[in-house]
């Protein structure tokens, strides 16, 4: 009975580690699938989506270290987990590209008209307050106040539409385009305080 | 003629205003009416050169810039 006994432990502890070695191999197989899948994508989702990668090297580094630790079917079992966690992370961060791609492409347009019309603006206001400015009275409608206001306003829309144009210059359209709808709303409010916009 | 240093506005710039001439006007008249000061005329006519040879001529339905 007793010799029963020790074969019977000894073929349990001969399965246990042969089934251990045998999912040794997956699970390995199973780490190092997931970090070939995450390299390609990795740069685009730590832009795009950044907490989902996070998520996603958590999940990882958790089998890791079960791997480390021996603990084979923990792998195994967490591994598909992982793959659709993978798979939802490359989606996200593809959608986001392509949002983010549409955005830059869409300012490019909106900076291609306001880089055209924003100087032709400026010119224009800047000819009539250098005119106004000769003036030894002011046409009806155009105050003191407004006609310093423009003269103020030149300066300032000036110095940000050099600022939208660096951020252009630099790639930065989104930031361009919002800087230089400020200034075309601002010429706009100034062509409109001394009487440039009707005939 | 006063002097004028005031450089030209582009003629290609939509963002120059405009006044259609109509009859009776004449170049103090445009310039009182945008300037305030009909003395300020020769502005009007200098950035108009390329259609107004005289400021003392000019017609109905001439498309002004006014600087």
């Amino acid at each position: 009975m007793k010799k029963l006994s020790v074969w019977l432990l000894t073929s349990l502890v001969a399965v246990l580690i042969v089934d251990c070695a045998n999912q040794k191999v997956p699970a390995e197989a199973a780490i190092a699938n997931a970090e070939s899948a995450i390299a390609p994508i990795r740069d685009a989702a730590q832009k795009y989506v950044p907490d989902q990668m996070q998520a996603v090297d958590a999940q990882l580094n958790s089998l890791k270290d079960s791997l480390a630790k021996g603990d084979y079917a923990a792998v195994v079992a967490g591994a598909p987990a992982l793959t659709t966690a993978i798979s939802s992370l490359k989606d996200a961060a593809a959608a986001k590209q392509a949002d983010a791609e549409a955005a830059i492409a869409k300012a490019k347009d909106a900076w291609t008209g306001l880089s055209t019309d924003l100087p032709k603006m400026v010119d224009a206001i800047q000819s009539r307050v250098d005119v106004l400015s000769k003036s030894h009275h002011l046409p009806k409608g155009v105050t003191k106040d407004s006609l310093a206001a423009a003269k103020s306003g030149l300066d300032s829309m000036k110095g940000a539409w050099s600022d939208a144009s660096n951020a252009a210059t630099s790639g930065d359209f989104t930031t361009a385009v919002t800087k230089a709808q400020a200034v075309k709303d601002q010429a706009t409010q100034i062509m409109q305080s001394l009487g440039m916009t009707s005939s | 003629m006063a002097d004028d240093k005031t450089p030209a506005p582009a003629p290609d710039n939509p963002y120059t205003q405009t006044h259609v001439v109509v009859s009776g006007d004449t170049l103090s008249k445009i310039a009182q009416k945008y300037y305030g000061d009909a003395s300020l005329y020769t502005k009007i006519f200098q950035a108009n050169r390329d259609v107004l040879s005289d400021p003392n001529k000019i017609s109905p339905g001439q498309k002004l810039r006014i600087p």
